[in-house]
């Protein structure tokens, strides 16, 4: 049953790819096709394995106050801009970065005060950081922005869609996201199993590619439906007839959908349960109180069990939610951030305690970033932000892309200190894309607009 | 629409049978001509047919060509439609036949409209129907009486059936009765939706908090006592059942949630802010607009309470977040919309928005200087329902251009505030806005342009000249043809998932559920690992459970460009989730909330009865044989010699049935 599945989704995968890349390639040959899909193929081997795990801050992460300039001439600038939400210079000396090559014009920068633990990791060149990242469709000059002259991604600013288009290129409705179109170019490799797109959140349009799909478990493990597992109210029929009902097929295409999710959960839990089973416990410390440690400490326990569930070419994706601090700010975002250095130090280290922490890397994504300008406690909707890359792979101890001006009303702000992109989101998906083993000829099929983007591959792993 | 064959005898038999010669060209030419003619010298709608049409006696009984069957001898009377009404649904049924909307046109004994495209006629006499022309081979057919038809003309009017009732029902309250589906048999729609309107308002959620002793205790004001309680008290009990249904809908539409208020008396806030939802549903959309900006929940929610003017020395702005979200959610939307909801394209095929960050920063200073009404010393929860105040020193005076309106300098804050939502209540969008979610929320994930067109008509004037009446907008949710005809069963894109915690609702008020405790302590139900995966009032973020615009990303829904907005709560999880909550929830083990089975159990020894009454209740019906076939083998394979095996029996049945696919989807 579950092997006829895998074989079924493989073949599915094989078709969809074709299609997908005879619509790119419109007159290519379908030999040439083939080469491409051997290509993707080439990319797994089954004594390799690697990872990415997506951590979506949702709300949209203040960049400001989590890269906070800290030398004195920065310092003041972004003092002076943030009036009731700076925070204070004395408290961040001990999360200053020291970056293996020196930023422009005496430009340093200190972690949140909360991000101690990824300051070990940075000085262990574990940790990078991407500076001011975002949507773009094409490389964008502010003139070109304020003039409206080259094509922009729609609906900026707006959460729904800035999430979907940071995951998928698109706004909301988007039918497939970036992580699940590496998922595509990976199944092959996988022998289609349906555990190369894991959720440990909700749903979100980042894992569902043509043909891989998103699989979605709890931060517990998987959930077994009770009333198949034994005998329903006494009955065994009763029982019976509850599995016959819940996953039939369907003409109606939203019941059909509702059983093929339901006979994927129920295929999928007993093998992930055994698997999970079968581990020694990770002896390396998840903070229990922390979602974002439960949903990764999740994530580190499905890469221990790679082996039985199969892939060797996986994504991830987790969550923490709250960053949407119009109020509240410096009351809440410290231990918003708190959570996620503290969440994202113990999956490196549990990578470490596996042996695959040079397989795993990990990045940090959000809606949009916000303004630099205060509200009095609070900021406002952005765009372009500074994130993570952190892993055994990564070159860390470094920034990458162009640091953005500390001012409102400068070279790289639309507005109140929102950052145009100086990076886009393309140019960072497709270097985390390339590492995990995308060729450069199906990069635009992960990331579509990335022929735009003369840099490729940004370095940072 | 099926084509019966013509197996029935009519009711009216012509007397004598008579071959009727095919009506000629050269009569149908003339026909036209003076029907023209007349139209052209103004005589109005009398209009003389050919003669076939006029001579009755000669037509041949064709039942089969508009697909109807008789009535049955001895079936109770039936509301009849009018001639308009008759030749409105042919028009629509058989656009192919009868194309584009004609005038009605009247010649004893006839009121009927000809088509001269197709050179078809439609008329009745009397009670009689008649068509003449190529669809009826060019000799005069007698196609049925009035009544025969009045099941499909009239089906968006009145339940002609249980069926119909409960599909209507499910659609329009929180869980079906048998008391429901008798009245809206007895009322038809129209009738039971001025009913429901009339009915008084249930009793609040503030005052069922009050009558806890809650507000009492001022050592509960930073407690979350009472905080689900209050609504799921509500929900599953409360007699208003399209009210709240509605209220549901519009609370999953502006939505507040509880993890994004602060400060004390939170469950009365949410009490509060639901109460104000629950008065609001049926007045107007510009008084709604009002109240929601000015509750307290709401101003903590989204920050426009303590939201401050700009202050040039220290370069602080005002906060953006309601001016941003009232557009994106609660009035606009992102793009410009045209009548139909379809998104306005520039000359490039690209969708045109509907603001820019500009306008957010510009009507971000009008929602200014507003906080909560809290007065020095007052621990009491009083304060957390009235509207916040202006506090004009803390207003901007700064100009504001939004929307085609500017607001001057200087100008009084309340002032600008009430232009400000006139200007958002009198935007062509809102009509469609809401109209195609409302529809989502209550009916389909993908209505047609025209139903969301013809609902947003009637929210931009009910037909007395008000603008954004609620009630009316939700008397043609419900009572539009897409809503109630019976395509809607077959057609494989129609129809909603049903939201987990509707689900529950459905069952608990289906079955009569009462608190043995009376505080409902069904509590957070949001885990969906364990539980439902929502819960009322506890929506992650403004942007709800699910989003009007999801698409379930990989799915052959996505493929064909369907919304599904449900989906965004369905995965593996908590497909699982949901029915092992059933399983404990139904089985009356729960510890507080528990079912009434007793006309359930009744049927517990006849598989097939149950089942019956069952599909009626929760499904309007829609189980298909296999299904039945697969529910009625178990439950007969439970001994009911046993009380216990009896609701065991009543357990399996009611799980099976909320399991299984043919539930799921309301159609």
């Amino acid at each position: 049953m579950k092997h006829s599945h895998n074989t079924d989704l493989a073949r599915r995968a094989f078709l969809r790819r074709g299609a997908l890349m005879g619509v790119a390639g419109s007159a290519a040959p379908w030999a040439l096709n083939l080469s491409m899909l051997g290509d993707a193929a080439a990319a797994t081997n089954p004594g390799d394995y690697k990872a990415l795990v997506c951590i979506f801050l949702y709300g949209g992460n203040d960049y400001g106050n989590t890269l906070v300039p800290v030398d004195n001439t920065h310092y003041n600038q972004y003092a002076a801009i943030r009036t009731g939400i700076a925070t204070a210079q004395a408290s961040l000396g001990a999360t200053a970065l020291t970056p293996s090559i020196a930023l422009p014009n005496g430009l340093q920068y200190a972690l949140a005060p909360e991000m101690g633990p990824l300051k070990t990791l940075w000085d262990a060149g574990k940790v990078a950081v991407q500076l001011n990242v975002g949507p773009l469709i094409q490389p964008t000059t502010l003139a070109q922005y304020t003039a409206k002259s080259v094509p922009l991604p729609p609906k900026l600013f707006s959460h729904n869609d800035q999430q979907s288009t940071w995951q998928s290129d698109l706004p909301e409705g988007a039918r497939s996201g970036w992580g699940g179109r590496i998922g595509d170019l990976m199944l092959s490799g996988n022998a289609g199993s349906v555990f190369t797109c894991i959720s440990v959140t909700g749903n979100a349009v980042f894992l569902s590619g043509q043909s891989a799909v998103q699989y979605q478990l709890s931060t517990n493990g998987a959930v077994a439906v009770r009333g198949i597992g034994s005998s329903l109210y006494g009955s065994a029929a009763a029982q019976a007839a509850l599995r016959t009902l819940i996953t039939p097929t369907r003409a109606h295409l939203f019941e059909d959908e509702y059983t093929r999710v339901t006979r994927r959960s129920i295929d999928a839990e007993g093998q992930v349960t055994s698997a999970l089973a079968a581990l020694p416990t990770l002896a390396t410390p998840f903070t229990a109180t922390n979602s974002l440690a439960n949903q990764l400490k999740m994530v580190a326990r499905l890469i221990a069990a790679r082996t039985s569930l199969g892939p060797s070419r996986q994504v991830f994706m987790v969550s923490l939610g709250g960053f949407d601090l119009h109020d509240f700010l410096p009351d809440n975002h410290p231990g918003l951030l708190t959570n996620v250095a503290d969440a994202m130090k113990s999956f490196y280290d549990a990578t470490v305690e596996l042996g695959v922490a040079d397989k795993v890397t990990a990045f940090t994504a959000s809606d949009f970033g916000r303004t630099l300008s205060s509200n009095g406690d609070g900021s406002d909707h952005g765009w372009g932000s500074h994130h993570f890359v952190m892993g055994g792979a990564v070159n860390g101890r470094r920034y990458y892309g162009t640091a953005p001006a500390v001012a409102v009303g400068g070279p790289d702000d639309v507005g109140q200190g929102r950052l145009l992109p100086s990076t886009s989101v393309d140019q960072y998906g497709a270097t985390l894309a390339t590492w995990l083993g995308v060729s450069a000829t199906n990069l635009s099929m992960v990331v579509p607009n990335i022929g735009n983007f003369a840099t490729r591959n940004m370095g940072f792993v | 629409m099926e084509i019966l064959d013509d197996t029935v005898a009519p009711t009216t038999a012509p007397t004598t049978a008579q071959t009727v010669a095919p009506m000629t060209t050269a009569t149908a030419t003339s026909a036209v001509l003076s029907a023209a003619a007349l139209a052209a010298c103004g005589g109005g709608n009398e209009t003389a047919p050919p003669e076939a049409f006029l001579n009755l006696a000669a037509a041949t009984p064709a039942r089969h060509i508009l697909g109807v069957n008789a009535v049955e001898a001895g079936a109770p009377a039936t509301p009849l439609p009018t001639p308009a009404e008759l030749m409105d649904w042919a028009e629509r049924t058989y656009p192919d036949l009868f194309p584009g909307h004609k005038p009605d046109l009247i010649w004893s004994p006839y009121i009927y409209r000809y088509y001269p495209e197709t050179r078809n006629y439609v008329g009745v006499a009397g009670s009689e129907v008649y068509i003449l022309g190529p669809v009826a081979g060019d000799v005069l057919k007698l196609v049925g009486v009035l009544a025969d038809f009045a099941p499909q003309v009239l089906i968006h009017r009145y339940a002609f059936s249980d069926i119909e009732a409960s599909r209507f029902l499910a659609q329009a309250t929180l869980g079906v009765t048998d008391a429901d589906i008798a009245a809206v048999r007895s009322l038809g729609y129209d009738a039971w939706l001025t009913q429901q309107f009339a009915a008084p308002l249930s009793a609040s959620n503030w005052d069922w908090l009050l009558g806890k002793g809650i507000g009492a205790d001022v050592t509960l004001r930073n407690a979350n006592t009472g905080v689900d309680g209050q609504i799921w008290q509500r929900l599953l009990s409360a007699p208003d059942s399209l009210r709240q249904r509605v209220t549901l809908a519009l609370s999953e539409i502006f939505v507040v949630g509880l993890d994004g208020i602060t400060g004390t008396w939170k469950q009365f806030k949410l009490a509060g802010w639901w109460d104000l939802l629950a008065n609001g549903a049926f007045g107007t959309y510009r008084d709604l607009l009002e109240a929601i900006s000015l509750n307290p929940a709401m101003g903590l929610y989204l920050n426009m309470a303590g939201n401050q003017k700009e202050d040039a020395a220290t370069g602080r702005v005002p906060d953006e977040n309601y001016a941003r979200e009232v557009m994106q959610l609660f009035s606009i939307g992102v793009l410009q919309l045209n009548a139909d909801g379809t998104p306005v394209l520039n000359n490039q095929g690209v969708a045109v928005e509907a603001y820019t960050q500009d306008t957010v920063t510009q009507l971000a200073r009008v929602f200014t200087g507003w906080n909560l009404n809290v007065p020095r010393g007052d621990q009491t929860p009083a304060p957390m329902r009235q509207p916040m105040v202006l506090n004009a020193a803390l207003h901007s005076n700064l100009p504001a251009s939004f929307l085609g309106t500017t607001i001057a300098a200087n100008t009084n804050g309340l002032t600008a505030f009430h232009t400000a939502l006139d200007t958002l209540a009198n935007h062509p969008n809102v009509g469609p806005f809401l109209a195609s979610q409302l529809i989502q929320k209550l009916v389909t994930s993908n209505p047609s342009a025209a139903y969301v067109g013809r609902v947003a008509a009637k929210f931009n004037d009910n037909g007395a000249g008000v603008r954004g009446d609620l009630s009316a907008v939700v008397r043609a949710v419900l009572t539009d043809v897409d809503a109630r005809g019976a395509a809607g069963f077959t057609d494989p894109k129609f129809g909603k998932l049903r939201e987990p915690m509707l689900r529950f609702i459905q069952w608990a008020r289906s079955f009569k559920a009462t608190s043995l405790s009376t505080d409902w302590t069904v509590g957070n139900t949001t885990d969906p690992a364990t539980r439902l995966g929502q819960s009322p009032l506890r929506s992650p973020s403004v942007f709800n459970y699910f989003r009007p615009g999801y698409v379930p990303a990989g799915t052959t829904m996505a493929a064909q460009a369907l919304l599904a907005p449900e989906f965004q709560l369905a995965n593996e999880s908590s497909v699982a989730g949901y029915l092992n909550y059933m399983q404990t929830a139904l089985g009356n083990t729960h510890v507080d909330v528990r079912a009434n089975y007793s006309a359930e159990l009744a049927l517990a020894t006849d598989a097939n009865a149950l089942i019956d009454r069952l599909d009626k209740l929760l499904c309007a019906q829609q189980l298909q044989a296999s299904t039945r076939a697969t529910i009625v083998t178990a439950i007969n394979s439970i001994s009911a010699a046993t009380d216990t095996g009896k609701a065991n029996r009543v357990y399996a049945a009611v799980l099976l049935v909320m399991a299984c696919p043919d539930y799921l989807v309301q159609k």
